[in-house]
């Protein structure tokens, strides 16, 4: 089995952000700051954030802020729920929660809770179980969980619930990791686990892991290394994670790299991109992997930025 | 300086062409990139030379291609295309919004609210090259929500089934194309709300669906699509549906999308039929429904081996079985020639799981597949019903030895299933 590229993952990370001079570069432009939040959560893993200049990042995350309170994709696009997660954390990250007007944030996220509980992605209305693991997350980094209905968030994402025990997008939704993952690190964020059956979602998730030890996200599909952390971080949520095979998943992983000019495919052979980089590194981290910071299945961010935040403590630069 | 002046006016040439060829063909049904070399193939193959840029500029290149209603854009160009495009609309939506709230302020206090002439303008020039961009950037949703801004104001349903359109155009390129298919959702509730038939919704939906779901397999957001249209249909409807899926799962058993689809249905008919009627005996239906699929789903199970959709659509009908028709009643045990007592169901299971988990030597990783389903179904089942009785007949299966046997490498999982199994007896 080969070993992790690190060096040669971080110099890729940082690549990234470089490229700009072709098509496929440019075109996942809109989404840059879920981009930013992989990659720099991924150079964290692997110890190497300081390689990254955070004022300017910080800065630039700011730039992406609306008179709404909600953060866009890139400087002049619309806000979005999910990338104002990705701005929180990628604060948080560099301890930079400070800077964040948390009354303005908090205010957006709340505006886009529904009656039923749900939340919107944005103003124009989509309604999604993902969407309701990112607001719960979002506020418990700032510390505001008691803005919204919790009570009525956790019915919302219990009534995704299927009766394979996984979640779906909405109720009745087709179970589906990705989903799954939502609704449980929301429910596991509210104190609220108890709804989920975990034979039940256990044996779905043990499910997903394929002869070549990787993991899929449904049923009949083909392993996919970014799946290394929806189904992980659920299984490691409900204490189910000793019913798969950690030493295939790992192999599977390592066998994904690209070892010569760094970064991480969806499958081995395949061309390599920094969200499944970020994927593979977390999945990597929480299978304990040697030399990674440990990563929190909940937060999906490094514990100890997480810790940092639970206890409120405030490190100098 | 004068060498980037002409890469930009180069590229806006592109993004005008581009947008004169989308509006040449308001037919326009499917979309690609191409290398420029397949271009000559596809010419050669339908016997023509042109290029779309020669029938609507006149120009002899090979960056755009337009035959029966079918686009090809070149790879070579998608680059400075792209630019030229995001650049230019995010200029005039940036233009129409600060248009919207000057026009907002001078409309203060006035009961008439219309549009200036210039508003009009740049909002055409939104709606032009929003379209330009979203076939480039299928989730470049500050394009599609521009989009809704403006649509949002309009009453008119041919602009909203233009909508409908080119949502439908971004996904015969981006079949899972999210903000396409969020975007098809918006405008359906507003036409649903101005009362446009659901009925041809539907029908129109579902035929996109399946054309998608035909070249893009196991696409979750299409089927999800279909899934969330369930709610808008009746009992008539799901039973219509039902029947016409069929054929199409019996193709793809492997496409657990499919198979989902049909639980909904099945869901949704059961909660149509209400429980007085399942008493009355007025909905005989309902039994059938469910005895059809549970016959149909053995005879694929047996038909394509090792297929985990089809063992999971089973683990699905059996526990609703189980739980909503199935009973120990001797009186009422037979309903329209369907029986309904639990142990023939449970020895038509068993004769099913033991004729699927026979393996020899030689056998392939299917077999193998299938056997490990098969065990696995029969555990769930037990798991899962607690009006099943695990009387000596199933202990005497020996679930245990036949899962660790064909799956040694679950060991852990059918370990603590059967434990938990035993301890709660």
């Amino acid at each position: 089995m080969g070993e992790l590229a690190t060096e040669k993952h971080v110099q890729y990370i940082l690549s990234v952000e470089k490229k700009k001079d072709d098509f496929q570069s440019v075109v996942m432009e809109h989404l840059r700051m879920n981009g930013a939040y992989w990659g720099l959560t991924a150079l964290d893993i692997l110890g190497k954030l300081d390689t990254v200049d955070a004022d300017e990042v910080v800065s630039w995350v700011m730039s992406c802020q609306h008179e709404s309170g909600g953060f866009s994709g890139n400087v002049g696009h619309d806000p979005h729920i999910l990338y104002t997660l990705s701005a929180v954390q990628v604060l948080a990250l560099f301890d930079k929660l400070d800077v964040l007007d948390v009354d303005k944030v908090t205010n957006y996220v709340v505006g886009l809770q529904n009656e039923d509980g749900s939340f919107s992605g944005d103003i124009w209305g989509e309604v999604d179980s993902r969407f309701s693991y990112i607001a719960i997350l979002c506020l418990s980094l700032l510390h505001q969980l008691d803005k919204i209905n919790v009570e009525k968030a956790v019915n919302f994402v219990v009534s995704c619930k299927n009766m394979d025990g996984g979640f779906g997008c909405t109720p009745g939704g087709e179970s589906h990791s990705g989903q799954i993952f939502c609704c449980v690190g929301a429910l596991a964020l509210t104190g609220s686990l108890h709804h989920v059956d975990k034979d039940l979602l256990g044996w779905w998730l043990c499910e997903r892991q394929v002869k070549s030890g990787g993991l899929n996200g449904r049923p009949e599909k083909l392993p996919d290394v970014c799946y290394s952390w929806w189904v992980l971080s659920s299984l490691i949520m409900i204490d189910r994670v000793h019913w798969i095979s950690k030493e295939k998943l790992i192999k599977f992983i390592l066998d994904c790299q690209d070892t010569e000019n760094g970064g991480i495919s969806d499958r081995p052979d395949d061309a390599v991109d920094v969200y499944h980089t970020y994927f593979g590194i977390a999945g990597l981290s929480l299978l304990e992997y040697p030399s990674l910071k440990p990563i929190d299945p909940a937060y999906a961010l490094p514990v100890d930025v997480v810790n940092r935040i639970r206890l409120g403590k405030r490190h100098a630069i | 300086m004068a060498e980037n002046t002409d890469v930009q006016a180069k590229a806006t040439d592109l993004l005008s062409q581009f947008e004169q060829i989308l509006q040449s063909d308001p037919l326009i049904d499917e979309i690609g990139f191409v290398h420029p070399s397949q271009f000559v193939k596809l010419n050669e193959e339908l016997g023509s030379s042109k290029s779309a840029s020669s029938e609507i500029t006149g120009n002899e290149n090979s960056e755009f291609w337009l035959q029966h209603h079918k686009l090809g854009i070149s790879t070579q160009i998608l680059h400075p295309l792209y630019i030229a495009a995001r650049n230019t609309f995010m200029a005039a939506t940036r233009k129409y919004r600060s248009s919207c709230n000057q026009d907002d302020q001078t409309m203060a206090g006035n009961s008439l609210c219309g549009l200036s002439n210039s508003l009009n303008i740049v909002e055409s020039d939104v709606m032009k090259h929003s379209r330009a961009l979203l076939l480039l950037s299928c989730d470049f949703g500050t394009a599609w929500n521009s989009r809704k801004f403006i649509l949002s104001k309009k009453q008119n349903l041919s602009l909203y089934l233009d909508e409908l359109l080119l949502s439908k155009l971004v996904l015969s390129f981006f079949p899972k194309s999210e903000q396409a298919w969020s975007h098809r959702r918006w405008v359906i509730k507003l036409l649903v709300e101005k009362g446009y038939s659901v009925e041809e919704i539907l029908k129109k939906e579902s035929e996109l669906v399946e054309r998608i779901a035909e070249m893009s397999k196991m696409n979750y957001r299409a089927w999800n699509h279909r899934r969330w249209l369930v709610s808008y249909m009746s009992r008539e409807q799901a039973l219509y549906e039902l029947n016409e899926t069929r054929k199409w799962a019996a193709l793809h058993v492997a496409d657990n999308c499919c198979f989902h689809y049909r639980r909904r249905l099945m869901l949704k008919i059961l909660a149509e039929s209400s429980c007085a009627e399942i008493n009355s005996g007025l909905t005989l239906g309902i039994y059938q429904v469910w005895k059809e699929e549970l016959d149909w789903d053995e005879m694929l199970i047996k038909r394509y081996i090792g297929r985990e959709a089809l063992w999971i659509h089973r683990r699905f009908l059996s526990v609703c079985w189980m739980r909503h028709f199935a009973t120990d009643n001797k009186i009422f045990n037979q309903e329209g020639g369907i029986k309904l007592d639990i142990p023939f169901f449970i020895e038509n299971e068993l004769n099913l799981v033991n004729s699927c988990s026979f393996l020899s030597n030689e056998d392939f990783e299917d077999f193998q597949t299938q056997a490990t389903c098969s065990g696995a179904y029969l555990l769930w089942l037990i798991k899962n019903c607690p009006n099943l009785k695990v009387d000596d007949k199933l202990r005497t299966y020996n679930l245990n030895t036949l899962l660790k046997k064909v799956c040694p490498e679950r060991y852990p999982l059918w370990d603590s299933l059967i434990d938990s199994i035993e301890s709660s007896d």
